[in-house]
Parts: structure tokens; C-alpha cells; sequence
């Protein structure tokens, strides 16, 4: 069945997106949807909920506010609940009710900012997309509205991560790691967006020398820090030995040259015979693929089940747009490592590898998260 | 570039008012984009002899899937002018404003205005701003102006001043401002006394005064604006008038 999922997952939206990119930077999220709808954005799909405080709320959208347009009402109880709050910025995005009503929320952000004297922002989100569309679009705004003063460079060698949110990296250490791996590769953390740094961290980012994108949500907020300040960026997540090694001599490079390169996607898939085959996001996926077949030799290929730019894609990595895609391609590979939540579909004689994915399965394989980066890959083929 | 958004009263002329003025841009060299967002999808008909262009909505009824080119949703009518209607649902179903927004959706994921660099772009709007989805042409990024069409009848200055009073409602959103008054004559009792008191209570200027013109009628029987027909008649002059002054106002600002 077209563009269906009726045994798997799908993977969360873009509303969970903006909330897990925008977390921990002191910022209120107002999601414009029906009250009760927090649970999703912020229980299922937020490791952190239960142990760090964050300012997201759902409007608690009517039958009636829909129908009369009270875009009054949200605005006047977001400044409300601002001045309590004094929130470091507000943003607001809505769910498909909003889409369908043609709710503007660029609009009422601007009318929020103008009443609260806070910076606002509107986001696009209809729940109609994945989370990396909305957890970009929020990062995005972030470093255009605090990114904006052109800092000398640091002494040192130094980065950015840009693009790091539990949805890809859940709340195991991961993100630790990559930042211990920028140190042992040369380059001091500057800020990581947006886990385990501040807004004011990120308002510095202009001082690094290059920026390690760490998910596809991140491409265009590094695109926009190299447009302001020319820093290059590298597209990566440093796992296995020798594609870490890899990555680390991008980055250098791209620090000393200034040009930007899709380190993840510089493979290639496009050999006959059966391959391993990776589910998921194209930076994380693509840079698993890229170690395996460095560390271990076995030939891989990305599957690509959500958003992504073409140039994120290596020659032979496949998009898939529904499950009987995903099981057609699992049939014809040597294995697959996935989400617990693809093995149903996946052919009984092909080796089925467990990859916890948190946005394709929220909480329900958090106990099994893998901690990839710097660390051995846990697999022989 | 100049964005326009052309309101006012059902009946009242909008759509003669716009795509007029269309062609007065095209006289003038302009390269023109005229955007009907009417469930009607008769705003354009008169720029294309009468053939019209296959409404959005018309068109995702019809094939069953987004369009893919420009070319597939537009038409190219007198003076080069480029020209779209929104359309709008089944009648009786279906959110006709919700068809507005997709259709603006989708003509900017079609890079509309990236590839056709027109110079003008106007927006021929349904009579009343009743929900959203008819307030789109005023949004950041669409028109930045708009022109308010009425006659000296107490239902058109009725919607007018409701028009009026609902961009105002706007301003902290960086919506569109009413630029000013197009009096499309009805020849009633004192109609431009009348006009002139809702645009002064206003704070409005009446930009242009369109006489009735039995060769407007005369013309659009032939599928044509009298600004392609003849544009030497006085009622034709108007339209170029007021073309030239905001042309002239655009390239001032």
C-alpha cells in the first residue's frame, strides 16, 4: 500500500522536531493544537522531560477558537504567561488543525513580539512532516534571531555541533562523546545546538573555525552561519575508527580552506550485490554506513525513509516512502540494522540488528540506545 | 516588484478593475502576473479572449496530484500577462479559503515569482475578508498594497469600510495597507460625494475614478479589457493613469 504504514512506526513530527531543538536554550514553545497533545512533543519523544525543566505548552485549541479565528486569545495568553516566565524568546508553531484553518504564525509571533517586547518567532509545523523539518526550521531561527554579531575567531581550533537533538542521539552520552571526540580531534566545543549548551553559548557561535553537522536538521543553520560568517561545514557523525579519523581530517580541512563537505555521503552503494541496509536519517545513517564499510568491509547501503536533500544521498542509497518499500529493500539485503520497530518487516532469513532509533520509536527501546560515537561498533558480519 | 491585492464587494468590478489595470501594466512594459482567488475563476477570463486557464483547485480535482510546472496551472494572455485562478472546492463543500492558501502553497514551492521575475503581481480577491484563507494575498511576502474597488452604493461603501477595517486590524502582523480607493462608478445620487466622505473618514485617497463605460461591457462581450481594445478611449486612460502613478510611487519608495 502507497505511502502507508500499517505494521511499523512512522517517525515523529514536526512539532517534536521544534520542541526537542529548542528544549534547553530558555525559550517558551507554544504548539497551536487540541490540549492533551503535550504528551506526544514532550513525553513519548523527550528523554528529558522528567529530569530538566523546559517552557512547553500547547495552546489548548478549541472547536470554537478554530472556527472564530481567536488568534486574540493565543496571543494574549502567550504575553500573559511571558511576563511570568520572561521567557529568553517565544516561538509558536501549530498541528494540522491551524494548517487546515490557514492559522499565519509568523504573524502572531510578530504580534507577540511587538506586545511582549520578546523575541518571536513562527514556525511552519503541521504535524503534516517529519521532525526534521520542524527541529531545522527552529534552529534556523534561533541562529538567525541570536547569531547575528561576527566574533573574532577563537585562538584555538574550534566548532560548532550543529544539529544534535535526543531524537537522533537520545539522552545516552552520545552527544558527550562527539564533543570529547572534537576535543581529541584538536577542536575546543564552542557550542553544541542544542544539547548541553545555552542561548548565550549559541550566540558565540560565530568565533569556531568550522561546523560539525551532526543531522540533516542542522544543514540549514550551517548553511546561514556560512553565509554570515563564512564558516565552513562538515556533515558527519565521528563512529568507527577510521570515518572518525576521516571526519577529523575533513573538519581540519575545512577550517584551514574554508569549503564545506558532505563527509557522510562520500561513498558509494551503486555495486551490484546484496548490501547491508541502514533505515534512517541520511547524516547518521550514511556516516554508519561510511564506518562499517571502513572498519569492518562490509558493503552497505543507506535507506532513506524522511527528508533529506539529494547531495545527502551517496550514489546506490535508496529512498523509501512507505513500509512495503522498506521491506522490499530489506529483502534483497545481507542484513539490516534498524529500529527494533522495522524488524517485523524485515524477511526472517535476513539478520536483523537492533538500532534504537528515538524518533521512530520514542521511548520504547530507550533502554537499548546505542552509544556509537567513539566507541567500537558493536557488530561482525 | 509591486504586489497588489484588488478587494471590494461582490459584483462590484473587481475583477474588471484588475485585470484592466493588468493590461495597463502590460501597455506600460511591465511584465505582469494576475492571481484570481475567487472560487469563481473568472478574474482573468477577459485577458485571454475569453479562454480561460484551468482553475488550481480545478486541476487537483482533475488529475489527482499536485502540479509539477507552472505551465500546467497558467496561461499567457494579452500584454504577456501571466495569468492563474485559484478556483475553488465542489460548491456546497469542501473550505474554498483553505484552497487559497494551498494554492499559494504551491506556487511558491513552484518558484513562481523566482522564475517569472514579473514586475507586477495582482491579487483579484473574493468580495469580503471572511476568513483566513482570504486575508492570504495580504500576508508578509504577497501583496504589500491594497486597492478597495467600490461604487457610491451603501452595500459597496459597506464592504469597503469592513475591508478597510479588517487590514487595520492587521498592522502589528506586517500585513498589506490600504493604498487607496478605486471609485468604479454605479452613477447613484452623489456617488462621488458619498465616496469621497468614506475615504476622508478614512484617511484614504481615491486613486482613480472609473466612469461607466458602456465599452467596458462592449469589450469584455469580445473577451478583452477596453485597455486592449482601445486604449485611447478616456475610460482606458484611467487605467493607465493609475497604473503610471504606482508604478511611478514603486519606483520612488
Amino acid at each position: 500500500m502507497k505511502q502507508t504504514a500499517r505494521i511499523i512506526s512512522i517517525h515523529a513530527a514536526d512539532t517534536s522536531g521544534v520542541c526537542s531543538m529548542l528544549y534547553e536554550l530558555g525559550g517558551m514553545v507554544v504548539v497551536h493544537d487540541a490540549s492533551g497533545c503535550n504528551s506526544t512533543y514532550s513525553t513519548h519523544d523527550e528523554p528529558r522531560w522528567y529530569r530538566q525543566d523546559s517552557m512547553i505548552y500547547i495552546s489548548a485549541l478549541t472547536e470554537t477558537d478554530a472556527i472564530l479565528g481567536n488568534d486574540e486569545k493565543l496571543i494574549a495568553d502567550i504575553a500573559a504567561a511571558a511576563k511570568d516566565l520572561s521567557p529568553n524568546f517565544i516561538a509558536v508553531c501549530g498541528a494540522p488543525v491551524p494548517l487546515l484553518a490557514g492559522t499565519d504564525f509568523p504573524a502572531i509571533a510578530a504580534e507577540i513580539e511587538a506586545r511582549t517586547g520578546i523575541p518571536a518567532f513562527g514556525l511552519h509545523t503541521s504535524g503534516m512532516h517529519s521532525y526534521l523539518a520542524g527541529a531545522s526550521e527552529a534552529l534556523e531561527a534561533v541562529v538567525s534571531h541570536f547569531c547575528t554579531e561576527a566574533l573574532p575567531r577563537t585562538d584555538a581550533p574550534s566548532a560548532n555541533i550543529i544539529g544534535a537533538t535526543p531524537l537522533d542521539f537520545s539522552v545516552n552520552g552520545a552527544v558527550e562523546s562527539v564533543i570529547g571526540w572534537l576535543k581529541k580531534s584538536g577542536f575546543e566545543l564552542v557550542s553544541c545546538m542544542a544539547m548541553g549548551s545555552t542561548l548565550d553559548d549559541i550566540r558565540r557561535a560565530s568565533a569556531a573555525h568550522v561546523n560539525l553537522v551532526v543531522s540533516s536538521c542542522g544543514i540549514a543553520a550551517a548553511e546561514l552561519l556560512r553565509k554570515r560568517f563564512g564558516t565552513p561545514w562538515i556533515a558527519g557523525v565521528p563512529v568507527g575508527e577510521k570515518f572518525s579519523a576521516r571526519l577529523a581530517s575533513a573538519l581540519k580541512t575545512a577550517a584551514a580552506s574554508g569549503g564545506c563537505a558532505l563527509t557522510c555521503a562520500e561513498r558509494d552503494a551503486s555495486a551490484p550485490g546484496r548490501k547491508l541496509a541502514i533505515p534512517g536519517e541520511a547524516v547518521f545513517s550514511g556516516s554508519l554506513a561510511a564506518a562499517i564499510e571502513a572498519d569492518l568491509g562490509t558493503p552497505c547501503r543507506v535507506l532513506c525513509p524522511l527528508e533529506a536533500e539529494d547531495r545527502l544521498l551517496a550514489p546506490g542509497d535508496l529512498r523509501i516512502f512507505d513500509e512495503d518499500a522498506a521491506s522490499a529493500a530489506f529483502a534483497e539485503a545481507s542484513g539490516v540494522i534498524a529500529d527494533p520497530m522495522y524488524a517485523p518487516v524485515c524477511p526472517p532469513d535476513v539478520p536483523f540488528f537492533r538500532l534504537p532509533h528515538e524518533a521512530f520509536s520514542g521511548r520504547c527501546y530507550r533502554k537499548e540506545s546505542l552509544n556509537l560515537i567513539d566507541h567500537p561498533l558493536p557488530w561482525r558480519f | 516588484m509591486l504586489k497588489l491585492a484588488i478587494y471590494g464587494k461582490g459584483g462590484i468590478g473587481k475583477s474588471t478593475v484588475t485585470s484592466n489595470l493588468a493590461a495597463a501594466f502590460a501597455r506600460l512594459g511591465c511584465k505582469v502576473i494576475q492571481i484570481g482567488c475567487d472560487p469563481k475563476a473568472d478574474s482573468t477570463i477577459n485577458l485571454l479572449g475569453g479562454d480561460p486557464v484551468i482553475p488550481v483547485m480545478n486541476f487537483l480535482r482533475e488529475h489527482d496530484r499536485e502540479p509539477e510546472r507552472i505551465e500546467e496551472i497558467a496561461k499567457t494572455g494579452f500584454g504577456g500577462v501571466l495569468c492563474i485562478e485559484t478556483g475553488g472546492p465542489t460548491p456546497g463543500l469542501g473550505c474554498a479559503g483553505r484552497g487559497i492558501i494551498t494554492t499559494f502553497s504551491l506556487l511558491a514551492d513552484l518558484r513562481l515569482f523566482e522564475q517569472h521575475k514579473p514586475d507586477v503581481v495582482l491579487y483579484d480577491v473574493l468580495g469580503d475578508v471572511v476568513c483566513g484563507g482570504f486575508a492570504a494575498p495580504i500576508r508578509e511576502g504577497y501583496a504589500s498594497q491594497v486597492l478597495i474597488v467600490t461604487s457610491g452604493e451603501k452595500m459597496a461603501l459597506y464592504a469597503a469600510n469592513n475591508i478597510n477595517a479588517a487590514v487595520h486590524n492587521f498592522e502589528d502582523r506586517g500585513y498589506a495597507t490600504v493604498r487607496g480607493i478605486v471609485l468604479n462608478r454605479r452613477n447613484v445620487d452623489r456617488e462621488e460625494e458619498k465616496v469621497r466622505a468614506f475615504a476622508d473618514a478614512n484617511g484614504l485617497p481615491i486613486v482613480a475614478d472609473i466612469p461607466r463605460s458602456d465599452d467596458i461591457i462592449r469589450y469584455e462581450d469580445m473577451g478583452k479589457t477596453v485597455v486592449e481594445g482601445d486604449p485611447e478611449l478616456d475610460v482606458s486612460g484611467r487605467f493607465l493613469a493609475l497604473a503610471k502613478l504606482l508604478l511611478e510611487e514603486e519606483r520612488t519608495a
